[in-house]
This record gives C-alpha cells, sequence and structure tokens, in this order.
C-alpha cells in the first residue's frame, strides 16, 4: 500500500479566555482537543474516523488539512504530504498563502461539517464551479463555464441544478454538488467531515453512495469522519476510532467491527443494533471529561469497567496487535 | 442574460405596484385628514398673517388663496365631496396658482425646480451608496486595522447629525473660513446654452450642497450599515467555505460579501429615502440652491399654502416612486426574490 | 406596587447601568457626555442671572471673554445662558416625541408581531406608508397653519406623528425572531396565556431594545426640531437650538458679519447631542446583542 499521508505527533487545540471576566487579567484556557495523534494514510483507501461529539475528530481533520484559525492553533506536530516523485511536503509548516496555492483542492480538498448553507446564494451552482476552474487554473470566463458543463455531466449533476441557486436545490443535491465540488481539481485525498449528517436517513444514502463511488471512480482516498457507525461498517476499509482527542484503536473496519479490543471500541460495537438480537442495548455510563482538564493517565478510565491501577498513572501508546491492528489500553500492553 | 419570467416574479411586480399605488393613496389622504383636522380659523389667520407682514399681495390673488384653502380645507360641504375633490386636484397637480409669483400655478413653480432638486439628490445618494457599501465592506473585513477603526469613530459621528447640521457645519468652514466655494445659488454665469462651461459652472455650486449629504451618506448610515451586515456576513459558512477552497481575499470580498450585502443595503436605502428628501430639502435652503427646497422657504415665509401643499405631495410622490423603482430592482440583485 | 418592589426595580436598573457602563467604552462616553449635557440643561440653566427671552439684557456681539463664556448675540443676550435654555427646551420637546412614539410604536410593533396575519399586513402597511411620506414636507405644513399655538410640548408631540413608524418596525422585528425562539413555544404549549407569554418572556428582551428606540427617537427629535427651526417654524418667542440657529442665521446673517460664536454654539452642542445619546444608545445595544469573535 502506497502512503500518501503522514500524521506524526499532532498535538493542537483551542485557547480560550476564561469566562470569568471579573479577574484583572483574564486567564487563557486550552481546550486539549487533539493530544498525540499520529497515523497513516494509503492510497486508494477509505478510512474512517468514528468517535462521539467532541472527541477531537474535526479539529482532527481542520489541521490534516491546515485550515487552523484562531481560537484552534497547533502546538506541536506534522503533517507530510507524500506526492510521487518529489519529497514529502511538510503542509504543516507551509504559510497560508502557499497552502492555498500548492496543496488546497489541488491535493487535498476538504468538506466542511453542516454544509447546508455552504454555497454563495448569491452564486449559481455553475457559477462555483466555473470560478475554481478560473481561479486555480487560470482559466477564462470562456473555457471555465463549457468546462464546468461538462464536469457537472460526468459527475451525474441534471442540466436544472446546474443553472439553479442554491437555494432551489434539495438537501440532497446540494451535498452532491458540494461532493462533486470536493474533487473537481482530482485531488489526491478527500477529508470529509460528516458529510451526511444534516440529512435524512434515506438523502444520505444516496449522498453516500456517491461520494463512494467518485472515490473509486478516481482512486484517491477518502477520510470519512462520522460518529455514525452504521456508516463506517459499510463504506470505510480502515478507521480509527478516537476518544477524548487520541485514538484509541484503529485498524481494518472488518476486523474491529468482528472483534473490538479497547474497551471504548466495544461499547461504542454493542450499541449497535443486530437483527436477529433482541437483548437490550447498553449505553455507556458517565460523560466524556472535560478537555481543559483532561484526567491523568488513560482519558477513558473514568468510565471504564476494566479499570486497573496503571491506567490513572501512566498513558496507553497505540501498541500494533497483529493484522495492522493497533490498540491504547492497558489491557493489551 | 435578461432574468427569466417566472410566475413568481410576475406576482412580486403586481404586489409592489399595488403598494406603491397605494401608499400615495394613503399619504395623500393622511395629508388631507390632518389638515382638515386644524381649527377653521387656521385659514383666516393665515390670510391675516400673510397681509401683516408687509408684503405687497395683489388683491385677486388673496381672494383667489382664501377659495382655495377653504375648498381644500373642506370647510363648508360635506367632508365625501370635498374629499373627492381633493384627491382630483392632487392627481391632477392642481393646488391652485401659488402667492408668491401670482398668477402662476404652483405646480409650475415646483416643476420648475423639480430637476435641480433630482439631479442633486439621485447623484449624491448614488455617490454615497456606492462609497458607504466599500468602504463598510472593507472596514468589516479588515476590522483590526487602525483605519476602519478610524473610520468607525467617524461614522458614530457624523451618522446621527441630520445632513443641514452637516451643511451648516461645511457652510461655516468652507465659507466663511475658507473661503472656496460659492455660498449659494445655482449657477453664477448666465444661461445662453447648455454650454460646458455652464455645466462646469452648476456643478461648482452643487459640490458644498451635495458635499454634505455625501459626507453624512457615505460615512455615517451607509458606511455603518455595510460594516454591520460585513461583519455578520463574514460569520456565514459559505465564506468559510470559500477560504478553505483557496479563493483569494480580494474575490471573496468582492463575489461573497459586496454581492451578498447588497440586498439588504437596498433595504436600507429605501427605508431611508424619505429622510434623505428631507435633508436634501433643508440643505438646499441654507446653500440657496435652486430646487424644491429652496421654494418651500418662500413659501413658508409668505404663507402660500398653495404651493406648500404642491411641494409636499411632489415629495411624497417622488419618494413613493424611487421606493417603487428600487423595489423593481430587487428581483435583478436577489436571485431568491427572482426563483423560489 | 408596594414600596419593596419600586426599589428592587430602581436597584436592578441601577446596577444593570453600572454593568453597562463598565464593561462598554461607547457607553460610558456617551452616557458621561450625556449627563453633562443634561446638567447643562436642566440644572444649570435654573441659574441664570437673567431672564433669557428678553432682548438686550446684554451688551450685543461681544466675543467670548470670562465675563461671557460663549460671548453675546446681536439681540443682546448672553449666548452661554440662551445655550443651557435652550438645550432645556430642545430636550423637553425631544423627551415628548420620544415618549409618545417610542410607546405607540411598541404598542403597535407588539400587537402586529404577536397577532400576526392580517392584522400584523394592515399595521405594517400602515408603518410603511408612514415610513416613505416625507416627515418634514409633512410637519412643514402642519406647523405653517399652527404657528401660533406652538408650546413645546404641542411641537413634541407633532414630530411624533412622524416618528412612531421606526420603533414600530424594531418592536415588531424583535418579536417576530422572539417568536421564533423555542422558549416561547414551550411557554405557550404548557398553557400560559398570551399576554402572560408577553409579559414574563418577551418583555425583559424587549425593555432593552425600547430604551434603544427611545433614545433614537430623541436623535431624530432634536434634528427634526432643528431643522424646522432653521425654517422659521418652531417656537419663535422661545429659545431652543432650531430657533437660536434661526435668528443668528437668517435674521441678523451672524455667519456672513462674523459672529461666529452665536452660531456655532447651537451647532456644537445638537451634534453634541446627537454623538452623545448615539454613543449611548449604541452601547446599548451592543450590551444586548454582543457580537462574539
Amino acid at each position: 500500500m502506497e502512503l500518501i499521508l503522514k500524521a506524526r505527533d499532532l498535538k493542537g487545540g483551542y485557547t480560550l479566555q476564561s469566562p470569568l471576566q471579573r479577574s484583572a487579567q483574564a486567564s487563557q484556557e486550552y481546550i486539549d482537543a487533539v493530544s498525540n495523534v499520529s497515523m497513516e494514510l494509503y492510497r486508494d483507501e477509505v478510512f474512517g474516523i468514528a468517535g462521539e461529539s467532541g472527541c477531537g475528530k474535526s479539529t482532527l481533520i481542520k489541521i490534516l488539512y491546515g485550515y487552523i484559525n484562531p481560537p484552534l492553533t497547533l502546538k506541536q506536530g506534522s503533517v507530510e504530504l507524500y506526492a510521487e516523485e518529489e519529497k514529502p511536503i511538510d503542509i504543516s509548516s507551509l504559510g497560508l498563502e502557499e497552502r492555498q496555492r500548492r496543496v488546497w483542492w489541488k491535493r487535498i480538498s476538504y468538506i466542511p461539517q453542516a454544509s447546508m448553507n455552504i454555497l454563495n446564494p448569491t452564486m449559481r451552482i455553475r457559477d462555483h464551479f466555473a470560478e475554481m476552474f478560473k481561479i486555480h487554473m487560470g482559466m477564462g470566463k470562456e473555457k471555465a463555464y463549457p468546462k464546468a458543463q461538462e464536469y457537472a455531466e460526468s459527475m451525474g449533476l441534471p442540466r436544472d441544478a446546474l443553472r439553479a441557486f442554491p437555494h432551489q436545490l434539495s438537501g440532497g443535491m446540494r451535498q452532491r454538488t458540494v461532493i462533486a465540488m470536493a474533487v473537481l481539481l482530482k485531488p489526491e485525498l478527500v477529508l470529509a467531515d460528516e458529510p451526511s449528517s444534516a440529512l435524512d436517513v434515506i438523502t444520505q444514502r444516496t449522498a453516500l453512495t456517491f461520494l463512494k463511488d467518485v472515490q473509486r471512480g478516481l482512486g484517491n482516498t477518502l477520510v470519512l469522519v462520522t460518529h455514525d457507525m452504521g456508516i463506517q461498517a459499510v463504506l470505510t476499509d480502515r478507521v480509527a476510532i478516537m476518544y477524548a482527542g487520541k485514538i484509541i484503536e484503529i485498524g481494518e473496519t472488518a476486523g474491529i467491527f468482528e472483534k473490538p479490543l479497547h474497551p471504548y471500541t466495544q461499547a461504542l460495537i454493542d450499541s449497535l443494533p443486530r437483527l436477529g438480537d433482541k437483548s437490550q442495548r447498553t449505553g455507556l455510563g458517565g460523560q466524556p471529561p472535560d478537555l481543559s482538564r483532561p484526567p491523568a493517565g488513560c482519558r477513558f478510565h473514568p468510565r471504564c469497567a476494566h479499570a486497573m491501577d496503571a491506567c490513572n498513572r501512566e498513558e496507553p501508546q497505540l501498541l500494533e496487535k497483529g493484522d495492522g491492528r493497533h490498540v491504547a489500553c492497558w489491557l493489551y500492553a | 442574460m435578461a432574468p427569466k419570467i417566472s410566475k413568481h416574479l410576475i406576482k412580486y411586480i403586481g404586489v409592489r405596484t399595488v403598494i406603491y399605488l397605494a401608499t400615495i393613496f394613503s399619504g395623500v389622504t393622511i395629508t388631507f385628514f390632518l389638515v382638515k383636522a386644524m381649527p377653521v380659523n387656521a385659514i383666516e389667520n393665515i390670510l391675516f398673517s400673510i397681509t401683516q407682514v408687509g408684503q405687497v399681495y395683489d388683491p385677486e390673488a388673496l381672494i383667489l388663496l382664501r377659495k382655495t384653502l377653504y375648498e381644500i380645507f373642506g370647510v363648508g360641504g360635506n367632508p365625501l365631496e370635498s374629499y373627492v375633490l381633493f384627491l382630483r386636484r392632487v392627481f391632477t397637480f392642481d393646488f391652485g396658482p401659488s402667492i408668491i409669483s401670482y398668477p402662476t400655478p404652483a405646480r409650475e413653480l415646483v416643476f420648475r425646480r423639480l430637476p435641480w432638486t433630482i439631479s442633486l439628490l439621485s447623484v449624491s445618494t448614488l455617490i454615497s451608496w456606492i462609497v458607504g457599501n466599500l468602504l463598510g465592506v472593507l472596514a468589516g473585513y479588515l476590522r483590526d486595522r487602525k483605519f476602519a477603526k478610524v473610520l468607525e469613530a467617524v461614522a458614530i459621528t457624523l451618522y446621527p447629525m441630520p445632513y443641514y447640521i452637516m451643511a451648516l457645519i461645511l457652510l461655516i468652514f468652507f465659507a466663511v473660513i475658507i473661503p472656496i466655494f460659492p455660498l449659494g445659488g445655482g449657477i453664477s454665469v448666465i444661461v445662453e446654452s447648455l454650454t460646458l462651461e455652464v455645466i462646469l459652472n452648476m456643478i461648482w455650486h452643487s459640490l458644498l450642497p451635495a458635499l454634505s449629504l455625501i459626507l453624512i451618506g457615505a460615512l455615517g448610515w451607509s458606511f455603518l450599515s455595510s460594516r454591520t451586515l460585513t461583519l455578520e456576513t463574514l460569520t456565514e459558512d459559505y465564506i468559510s467555505y470559500a477560504e478553505v477552497r483557496g479563493l483569494p481575499g480580494n474575490h471573496v470580498l468582492r463575489r461573497y460579501i459586496l454581492r451578498n450585502i447588497l440586498v439588504p443595503q437596498m433595504t436600507v436605502l429605501g427605508l431611508g429615502l424619505g429622510g434623505i428628501f428631507s435633508g436634501a430639502l433643508l440643505t438646499e435652503v441654507l446653500f440657496a440652491y435652486p430646487g424644491v427646497g429652496g421654494l418651500l422657504y418662500y413659501a413658508i415665509f409668505s404663507g402660500d399654502l398653495n404651493t406648500l401643499m404642491a411641494v409636499v405631495f411632489t415629495a411624497m410622490i417622488a419618494v413613493a416612486t424611487a421606493t417603487y423603482l428600487l423595489d423593481l430592482l430587487y428581483p435583478l440583485i436577489d436571485p431568491r426574490v427572482r426563483y423560489r | 406596587m408596594s414600596k419593596a418592589k419600586y426599589l428592587g426595580i430602581i436597584k436592578k436598573a441601577y446596577n444593570a447601568t453600572r454593568n453597562i457602563y463598565v464593561s462598554k467604552i461607547k457607553f460610558r462616553m456617551g452616557f458621561t457626555l450625556l449627563i453633562v449635557i443634561l446638567l447643562l440643561g436642566f440644572v444649570v440653566s435654573f441659574f441664570a442671572p437673567m431672564n433669557t427671552r428678553t432682548w438686550y439684557t446684554v451688551p450685543k456681539d461681544l466675543p467670548p471673554s470670562t465675563e461671557h463664556l460663549l460671548g453675546t448675540s446681536t439681540m443682546g443676550r448672553d449666548v452661554f445662558w440662551e445655550l443651557c435654555a435652550s438645550i432645556r427646551n430642545s430636550m423637553i420637546i425631544a423627551l415628548m416625541t420620544a415618549l409618545i412614539a417610542s410607546h405607540v410604536g411598541l404598542f403597535i410593533g407588539l400587537v402586529a408581531g404577536i397577532r400576526g396575519g392580517i392584522l400584523d399586513r394592515i399595521l405594517m402597511f400602515m408603518t410603511d406608508t408612514f415610513i416613505i411620506i416625507p416627515g418634514l414636507p409633512l410637519l412643514i405644513v402642519v406647523l405653517t397653519v399652527l404657528k401660533q399655538w406652538m408650546t413645546l410640548p404641542l411641537l413634541g408631540a407633532l414630530i411624533s406623528i412622524v416618528s412612531w413608524p421606526w420603533p414600530a418596525r424594531q418592536v415588531r422585528a424583535m418579536v417576530l425572531s422572539l417568536r421564533e425562539r423555542t422558549f416561547i413555544y414551550t411557554a405557550m404549549l404548557s398553557g400560559m396565556g398570551m399576554v402572560k407569554v408577553l409579559l414574563r418572556e418577551i418583555m425583559p428582551y424587549l425593555l432593552g431594545w425600547h430604551l434603544i428606540n427611545f433614545t433614537n427617537t430623541i436623535i431624530f427629535a432634536i434634528g427634526m426640531e432643528t431643522g424646522l427651526g432653521i425654517l422659521g417654524l418652531s417656537i419663535l418667542g422661545d429659545n431652543t437650538l432650531g430657533v437660536m440657529i434661526y435668528w443668528a442665521l437668517n435674521q441678523f446673517f451672524a455667519l456672513f458679519r462674523g459672529i461666529l460664536w452665536w452660531i456655532a454654539a447651537p451647532i456644537a452642542a445638537s451634534t453634541f447631542i446627537f454623538v452623545a445619546f448615539y454613543l449611548t444608545s449604541m452601547g446599548l445595544s451592543e450590551y444586548l446583542h454582543p457580537r462574539v469573535r
């Protein structure tokens, strides 16, 4: 499998002003959203990132893309993009302008979360596409519009949709537009953050199938962030489970679903309904930790049924367990 | 690329037209009843005070004035009749003869001066709106820069000021302290034909009045609302999506921010037209500009109610029409109105 | 209402004011300026050593000096004391206008926003009509006729005829946006009557905006009065800012004769009033509607 991206020891989060305004010096709080995350992505795969709300998946995606606006800061770590002939590019060290010019949309693209209001209300769909061609590929108006038309047709978007303004399209159609937009310049990597959460279940299926077809057609890498384990099961080849800013398990999707190792993963998968199994679904008690003051040792230990002494003293590292599976848990150390 | 004439669009135009006509109608009606609600002796009072001031009036004029006033005020006759008569008068622009230049009909006085006012107003308003928009967008986008903060401070001072106060300030400053601009009048050369010299002279005379209007407009309400709208737009998802797609700053400013605040800014303009017109009238008075405002002043001074009414109704119709035209422009700019 | 409740409300208002004063710089500046102006108008003016309505009480056309802080006018009056009285009278007119217009607007906006439907459409149509009618010409006609009987409160009331649409619009917009908020639905669905919903849930938000509308109306009214004054349609026998400008500008051509202090004083004073009220209003609205970075 060919490497396309390598993230090393990423540590990033949000610096907020403390809500106590009456103090003379406002103190700063740091929310440790992504803590020591390392991962590798390969070509032509669908890689899932799963976990509950607030676990850091969206922040991780933003860091991978290099979309780091205050109050988000990257404290440490590097993200390297591996190209075919050249040396790997360290995205995290590039300035914003260079990132925009060299990397964004051409090599990596990004589908942000909650994409309902994401298109310019005063621009038609074909204007959106043409704009990208004009700016990124320097095309003039006369070439950009026909190309936009051609592209939309190749993506299976109907003629009427092109002429329309965003508010005239249904949610599903808008999402397909956003997906088509993401692969406009044929990037090698697409980061999709909850691409279907704003849609109803039926439309979700259409949008996600579209996404998967696009990936298969282009043979690029798709990173799919979603808390919905059902989607992970169906669409991804490999999946990483995140909890409280850390990756706690990573491996081939089929394997993880069949035999989850980390207690948190087990709880996640146990909560899914199964055909034929009529027993009551159990949830996990407790809450995810406050990331401005994360617990010592393993961040999951306060909720873990198998917690041991070691768990609240030292953080477990991600260790290989064979078959590409990695787990960060003292049970398997 | 003409806009598609959808059913939605036709309905929109229809509704706006009805509102336009209805607004003028109700404005006229309200004025009528307001005027009618005043005590009868008011008429005699006016006539009395006119003769008192010592102006020389043609006696025929006074008789006609009394007649017109009684008619307008609907005294002696049933109210419905006088209302209908009144309506007829207004819609044929027949306000009777003016007093200040008897027997010239009041409407002629107004029409003669109207082009001056309209040209001053349209040019100034257009410039203020455009400049205010651009400055506001820049100040909103680059809100931490010094110039943005300075502009904001200036705007806060200028916004609540009425146009005529600015006119007064400019008057004191430029006419007295640093005398460059002419203090009044619309023109200072004899007009034989519309030569370049004549036109330039007209523009020179209209500079100060225009400046008062433009300063308060561009650096006042237009700037302030543009800036606020920009700040709100910047929080929209489609802006961050544009950034994330690698679209350069000035493109985003133009196509994503400016373009999207145009519609609300037009609403702001529409709502302010009445105020702009009133303010412009007074500015004209201060600069003795030969527009409708100057006429207003003379009419008040001489108690010429006919001319006054003519001016008031012309003003109402002018503002309503301008608002209507603005409403018609909406579909061209806002796709949400054009298509459902 | 019991005495205790009164005190409670006053205390709440005091604390709220203090809060805003501390946190918003615009409010601080505006409010301070406002207090200065109000003091000049309503306190200092009562110490005038002369009757400011009589002419020729002091030698005329004197430039500012230690004896006459802002000089004297051609009518033989001390400009400073005349200014104080003018501020007072203009403020009385403006307060009158604001009291009437903002409350009428509040009422109409509330009814239109809460009831909706046909009533809303009718009220909004009326409101929009009034907004389009240029206020100044209308007032000019009315005042020309009623010139003789004009008093301070009457002028205030007349100006309110053209000022009520703006607060009405604002209040209605506020009510509409609040109506959509879930807590209103919850209250209504749990059986609370319309009036109760109004008082308990909506009012607290509205009060702040009502204050802002009040302030803005004052600004508008002073502007109107000054404008009418310039045309000679204000109360010429008394001292208001508009009247001061009228005499100085039109009757005695202070501008051309270089008696700048006479005309500059009312202009400066009105500008300060505008800025003070506007800063206060802005500070208040920023406090009520903070824009998160």
